[in-house]
């Protein structure tokens, strides 16, 4: 059985090697751009552009600050950063320059290691400079002075507000030859240009800051503040005094009056001390967004949130279901969530996010993580910042699988065992599993975890520091309840140890202590040290590499889990298939659609580079980074199959589905993958082909209308369930009957059980397509040749035929059997929808690449005369029809379709050359009188299922066909091994020249004149040749059938005359045997070749075709007289399909069979 | 610390919720244990663990329960859950058809992967919500307010389909406490004898002592014998 997983794997590799094992594209070979947007916390639209060496000075802050240096202010030398939007400072020496090692550009310094702003500096959006004057200065040095919209509001901006505003102004001076220094002074420039429009946004955006209005000059006191969450309205959690939180207020005051607020905020030592003990309640929520980044997101779309509400009021969907459920349940002990505001908000913005993050949707641990971030900010700064939670800092934690949840589970396992080597054995010598505890931590952060008060606090850090804070803490947890976790020795024991502890965080850590400094450290802060003083060695890069190094390990489980779950849940059909084909119809569904969104992904990359400049906010932060996007593992983003994946999943199993065209690349993407091969492939190359490695599918109405069948609710799109349910019906059944009624139900449109003309032709276009690489299965090769042997004494065909030769055989029998036994419509139950299918048909036809060769038009004789009008009874009809009529010299071996509706004549056999052109014509006229009243759409008829399955019974081979070798072309579990064949090897009608060579053709060309030359040069060059063409000629003949159904009807429009029909009724007896001659002379060709072999089949039951009668009667004058010039037309139409199919040296063989001129033979190609 | 007033020998039995989400798995252990009943409790994260011990005359059963997550995304947390069961309640709500088709999942999925032997009670919460809730509920205040009959699933309908697999069954209401504890008991007296193990050792009950939940120590002889009568 296949291993999904090691499908995903290696398909990953086959896209790009260096990516194999990437939990996205960020991690293990990052892009310069990640590093720089983790760095910054800037949106995935920016691009590190230019970068300089440089020194940030800080002005010497207010007069107030007299333990400041006054002279000269903070000094700090970094590197300055420029991308599309922003200009940022940091102390940090890394660069993302191109020509920047990968180590160059990940040295990290400061407790954010490159997982948030790290070190000191700005990130100013260009948009928030105001104005950027480049200094006078000395030493031939560039310094530039920025000063930016700090403080000053669009009205303020007037001249006498101007003297109260302490102008924020920053110096930079830039370190580097004057070449590097312009250029990046271009690029800033350009930058800022750009830029100006956003400075409307930008206010609007900052207005919803806090801080906006705790810094507001004087005479706005009286300004109603932003929204800083429900703890405005119901409280913030906590005791304010024992929080401290005005000390905090006044000392952030202080900070933002001197270093810029929100946006313009410029970090400093003091900056992540501040953080640390902890934010004030509110300018919490502020902090969040400016730490986490996810104001900037804000700040790129600031009304995406409103707008999200507006486009989907109303709709429903899963995820609302599952919010529902949960809102009066989300902190339901913070008073604001047990009113209708607190739930409304939190309704809002899950709702909100489950619309802009489909994939991902509502999980359950959000609400709670929402619920807690609305306490302290606005519905769409928690939009946001939701966002920014679920892209960036704690990636898969809700996805569907939570792969992300398991993974930093393992993650966290190995940091304990490797930190906590003593617990670890304790642990796993009593059976506790860690993450039992651990995981609800990690997944609400903490958040109901410990006191509401304590887990904010974490926050605070959490969205500076980024996800390795959820691992620090968790550390210091365990190491300090160490001693007491080695006493448990069972789930409950350790989880109640933990319990008790976190109850009590704010007890002293030590009581007992002589000291009162001492005592009075909580054991919180006792927790916060251990994290990050005894943890700091755990950093962002760590946590990285691990989860690179657990991530393939967690996301085959994951995938085994769902496989398992997913095959347990197909419901009762999948019962008729065993647990090995359901696993590798699963592998084989999934794995189609996880590569096919890889090479979609590829594709739009590729476009995307293209121009540059259309980018999306928020939806393109998450698929530029998710280059999985569609594993199974991660939360398959769609678990529905569209046609064209349908037609590549049923090539990778089934030979009849890949497509003739020669420009398939001729391998198989399971098997070549097997072989592993695909180190070979480059991106490049499968993005080449849209099909990716794997053989091109082919297009025919049978995959339509397969896959219609299978779309039971019509939604255009197949599930798993309905693909199983679809096999089962083809598979499970093992029984002869299932797979006949199978087939005839989808060839009955609208389910009356019945099956017109139309239909019938189809089915007779689906049977040759399915066959055309071969039948499969058990066959038993001598029965019909046998029956066949009976009735052609001759012996010529003596040889056991090769089965797919004899099949086409079958297949033009079948077609005949149907109109003979076909009940006529009740006239008044004609539907000229009749027609309309077929034109739509017709037309796709032509449309189709399948194409192969173009068809031979030699291979069928549709005759037409006018001007002969034999009377014939029935009997003679019968003999007419009989075309293995003993009467058939070893010439006849042809396959004839009696009044099948004709034309049908695959002139199979024989070798006799001199043919006697006038008694071909006379022939063929009566043929095609007959075939007329089969194709008279004015006559219309239909089979039932009964006739359907008698038809069917009665050929020999069809039997097997439905009962073994139909369910068996299609290969679940082996799927295609072998390379499948080229065009040129299929069993098709169509020219000989591609296998029995020039003497052939050159027989062909000429006519009927020289058939003699066929049959040795096709013997000799082989058989293979010859197969080709029946099958494509098969399938010619049903297309001309199809056009002069559409002749007739013309002609019948024309001018209808009864008598004329009942003349022609009757073929000549005469006319048999002339039809045979025909055959003989027709005999070119490869029909020839394959001669007797295949005629043989065909015509078992003289009876039945004698039955043929009533139906028989309409036949057009009209539309013989027009057979001709179908014929021709037909010729031409083959030209044109085989053209357009890219087919190859068969058209010459076609135009020559045309212009062979005898003007009866037509060949019109339909899909290979 | 070991309770000299238990001759009976106590084994631990290792129980597992699953069904979907919101269907009253936390409100039933809630019961179990607390007798108490929240109106609006917090979804599960992961999953939650209690204990509660059943006294049978013979012996006495401590159930360690693992209550987890029901949205249908924990599922492949499950596994970490049910790992060495020897029993599980699949929950579904009565009022919810779509419950009772995840919880056959549940059912399909615990007999092919828990341990063998697990013994299942298929329990269908929220029979306050019916017409026959309120009038059988064992408890105060059923569910008065809800003149209407909300029951979407008939109890034959589930019935049938636990005797086929040869599950435990049961209609609740976490809420009124009805037929709560009966589930817990038949449970108790479904465990075969042999695969009872001994409750742990000191260890586990000094660890133990330190939470509000009861928690009974014996190393006694094995009685046979299981009876009715769960005291909780």
């Amino acid at each position: 059985m296949l291993n999904f997983s090691s499908f995903v794997q290696k398909a990953q590799q086959l896209l790009d090697p260096v990516q194999g094992l990437n939990l996205s594209e960020s991690d293990r070979n990052p892009s310069k751009a990640s590093l720089f947007q983790s760095q910054f916390r800037l949106p995935s639209s920016q691009h590190p552009l230019y970068e300089i060496t440089a020194e940030l000075t800080i002005p010497p802050a207010n007069a107030t600050q007299g333990d400041r240096d006054r002279d000269r202010g903070h000094q700090y030398a970094g590197k300055l950063h420029l991308s599309e939007a922003f200009l940022c400072f940091s102390t940090t020496p890394s660069s993302f320059l191109q020509s920047a090692t990968t180590t160059t550009s990940s040295i990290f310094t400061g407790q954010t290691h490159g997982g948030g702003p790290g070190g000191n500096g700005f990130t100013f959006p260009l948009c928030s400079i105001r104005r950027v004057e480049r200094l006078h200065s000395q030493n031939f040095q560039f310094a530039l002075s920025l000063s930016t919209w700090n403080g000053i509001s669009q009205d303020a901006a007037k001249e006498k507000d101007k003297k109260e505003l302490r102008e924020q102004r920053v110096t930079l001076q830039l370190a580097g030859n004057r070449q590097a220094c312009e250029r990046f002074c271009d690029g800033l420039k350009k930058g800022l240009r750009a830029n100006v429009g956003m400075v409307a946004k930008l206010k609007k955006v900052t207005s919803e800051c806090y801080s906006e209005y705790l810094l507001r000059p004087e005479d706005k006191k009286n300004a109603a503040p932003p929204d800083a969450g429900l703890g405005m309205l119901f409280k913030y959690p906590g005791d304010p005094k024992k929080l401290r939180d005005r000390a905090k207020m006044r000392l952030w005051a202080e900070y933002l009056r001197d270093n810029g607020r929100n946006t313009t905020l410029i970090r400093q030592p003091t900056f992540h001390k501040l953080i640390r003990v902890g934010l004030p309640n509110r300018l919490r929520g502020e902090m969040w967004e400016l730490t986490s980044g996810s104001i900037y997101l804000r700040l790129e779309s600031p009304t995406l949130y409103a707008d999200t509400l507006a486009k989907f009021s109303g709709q429903e969907s899963l995820a609302i279901d599952e919010i529902e459920k949960d809102l009066n349940r989300s902190l339901p002990e913070y008073p604001g969530f047990q009113s209708e505001e607190g739930i409304g908000r939190l309704r809002r913005v899950l709702t909100a996010y489950s619309w802009v993050n489909a994939d991902v949707g509502y999980c359950q641990a959000m609400n709670i993580v929402v619920a807690a971030l609305l306490i302290y900010m606005s519905e769409a700064q928690a939009f946001f910042l939701l966002s920014t939670l679920c892209d960036r800092l704690v990636p898969g934690y809700y996805s569907t699988t939570m792969y992300g949840t398991l993974l930093d589970q393992k993650v966290f396992e190995s940091l304990v065992e490797k930190t906590m080597p003593i617990l670890w054995e304790h642990l796993v010598k009593s059976d506790v599993q860690l993450s039992v505890v651990s995981l609800p931590w990690f997944l609400s952060l903490y958040i109901n975890s410990m006191p509401l008060v304590f887990a904010f606090r974490v926050l605070d850090v959490f969205f500076v520091e980024g996800p390795k804070v959820l691992f620090q803490v968790g550390l210091a947890i365990l190491r300090i309840n160490g001693e007491e976790l080695l006493d448990a020795t069972d789930d409950g024991a350790f989880i109640s140890v933990l319990k008790s502890y976190f109850a009590r965080l704010d007890e002293s850590a030590h009581p007992k202590s002589e000291n009162p400094k001492l005592r009075a450290v909580t054991k919180f802060q006792e927790l916060m040290v251990v994290a990050f003083k005894e943890f700091s060695g755990i950093t962002h890069s760590s946590i990285t590499e691990l989860r690179l190094k657990n991530k393939d390990a967690v996301l085959s489980n994951i995938e085994n889990f769902a496989k398992r779950t997913a095959i347990r849940n197909l419901g009762p059909d999948s019962k008729l298939l065993s647990n090995d084909e359901l696993g590798a119809l699963y592998d084989r569904f999934y794995t189609v659609l996880y590569e096919r969104q890889q090479r979609d992904h590829i594709i739009k990359q590729e476009q995307a580079r293209r121009n540059k400049n259309s980018r999306s906010r928020i939806a393109e932060a998450s698929e530029g980074d998710n280059v999985e996007k569609g594993r199974v593992g991660l939360g398959p983003s769609t678990s529905l199959m569209d046609y064209d994946a349908f037609r590549e999943f049923l090539a990778g199993m089934c030979k009849w589905a890949i497509s003739d065209a020669p420009s398939t690349p001729q391998r198989d993407a399971f098997a070549e993958k097997d072989k592993g091969f695909y180190g070979s492939f480059r991106r490049a190359d499968t993005v080449l082909s849209p099909w990716g490695a794997g053989p091109e599918p082919a297009e025919h109405e049978f995959l339509q209308r397969l896959f219609q069948k299978w779309d039971t609710d019509a939604s255009s799109a197949l599930t798993l369930q309905k693909v199983v349910s679809g096999l089962a019906g083809i598979k499970g059944k093992r029984d002869i009957m299932g797979a006949i009624n199978y087939f005839f139900e989808l060839h009955d449109d609208n389910g009356d059980g019945k099956v017109d003309r139309e239909g019938i032709l189809r089915m007779s276009e689906a049977l040759l397509f399915l066959s055309r690489r071969g039948l499969e299965g058990t066959l038993s090769p001598s029965n019909s040749s046998v029956a066949l042997g009976g009735e052609n004494a001759n012996g010529t065909q003596g040889d056991v035929q090769p089965v797919s030769e004899r099949f086409l055989g079958s297949v033009s029998a079948f077609i005949r059997r149907c109109f003979e036994y076909a009940d006529p419509d009740h006239p008044k139950n004609q539907d000229h929808s009749v027609r309309e299918v077929q034109q739509k048909s017709e037309s796709t036809l032509l449309d189709e690449p399948a194409g192969e060769e173009l068809a031979n038009p030699d291979a069928f004789a549709i005759g037409d005369d006018d001007d002969e009008d034999d009377d014939e009874d029935e009997d003679d009809e019968d003999d007419l029809l009989a075309m293995d009529s003993p009467t058939g010299s070893p010439k006849t071996a042809a396959k004839k379709f009696g009044n099948s509706p004709p034309t049908l004549q695959l002139n199979s056999t024989e070798l006799t050359p001199g043919a006697d052109v006038d008694t071909r014509r006379r022939v063929s006229k009566a043929q095609s009188e007959k075939a007329n009243i089969a194709l008279d759409p004015s006559n219309p008829l239909h089979i039932t299922l009964p006739t359907f399955r008698m038809v069917v019974l009665a050929d020999e081979l069809l039997e097997q066909f439905f009962e073994t070798s139909f369910p068996a072309s299609f290969h679940i579990i082996e799927g295609l091994t072998t390379t499948p064949t080229s065009a040129s090897s299929l069993t098709t009608f169509s020219s000989l020249g591609i296998g029995a060579g020039r003497a052939v053709n050159a027989a062909l060309g000429t006519g009927q004149g020289t058939p003699g030359g066929g049959p040795a040069g096709g013997a000799g060059r082989g058989l293979r040749g010859v197969l080709d063409n029946i099958v494509t000629d098969g399938m010619r003949v049903a297309a001309e059938v199809r056009r002069r159904m559409e002749e007739a009807q013309k002609e019948l429009e024309k001018n209808a005359l009864p008598e004329t029909q009942q003349q022609q009724r009757g073929a000549g007896a005469g006319g048999d045997d002339e039809e045979e001659d025909e055959d003989e002379d027709g005999g070119f060709d490869r029909a020839s070749t394959r001669s007797g072999k295949g005629g043989g089949a065909a015509y078992r039951g003289d009876a039945e075709r004698r039955s043929v009668r009533s139906s028989d009667r309409d036949l057009l004058t009209g539309a013989d007289a027009e057979a001709s010039d179908v014929a021709l037309a037909g010729v031409g139409d083959g030209v044109e399909g085989g053209a357009a199919s890219g087919a190859g040296s068969s058209s010459v063989n076609t135009a020559g069979g045309g212009g062979g001129g005898t003007g009866k033979v037509v060949g019109v190609e339909f899909d290979g | 610390m070991a309770d000299s007033n238990a001759p009976k020998p106590s084994s631990s039995v290792k129980l597992v919720l699953l069904g979907e989400a919101a269907v009253g798995k936390s409100s039933l252990v809630l019961r179990f244990v607390n007798n108490d009943f929240q109106e609006n409790k917090e979804p599960t994260i992961g999953a939650a663990f209690l204990t509660q011990k059943c006294n049978l005359p013979t012996r006495t059963i401590k159930f360690e329960i693992w209550d987890t997550a029901g949205q249908e995304r924990f599922a492949s947390l499950a596994p970490m859950y049910y790992r060495n069961a020897q029993a599980a309640l699949v929950v579904y709500d009565l009022t919810k058809p779509t419950s009772l088709i995840k919880a056959k999942h549940w059912v399909a999925e615990l007999q092919r992967q828990a341990s063998p032997g697990i013994v299942i009670a298929l329990v269908g919460n929220k029979l306050d919500l019916t017409n026959d809730g309120a009038g059988n509920g064992g408890d105060v205040d059923a569910g008065g307010e809800d003149s209407g009959d909300a029951r979407k699933i008939t109890t034959e309908e589930a019935k049938t389909y636990a005797e086929e697999e040869s599950l435990l069954f049961f209609e609740t209401s976490a809420k009124t406490g009805y037929n709560v504890t009966e589930v817990f008991t038949a449970i108790a007296n479904a465990i075969p004898e042999t695969s009872l193990k001994t409750a742990r050792g000191p260890g586990a009950s000094h660890a133990a002592n330190r939470t509000e939940e009861q928690r009974v120590n014996l190393n006694g002889p094995r009685d046979p014998s299981a009876k009715e009568g769960c005291a909780c």
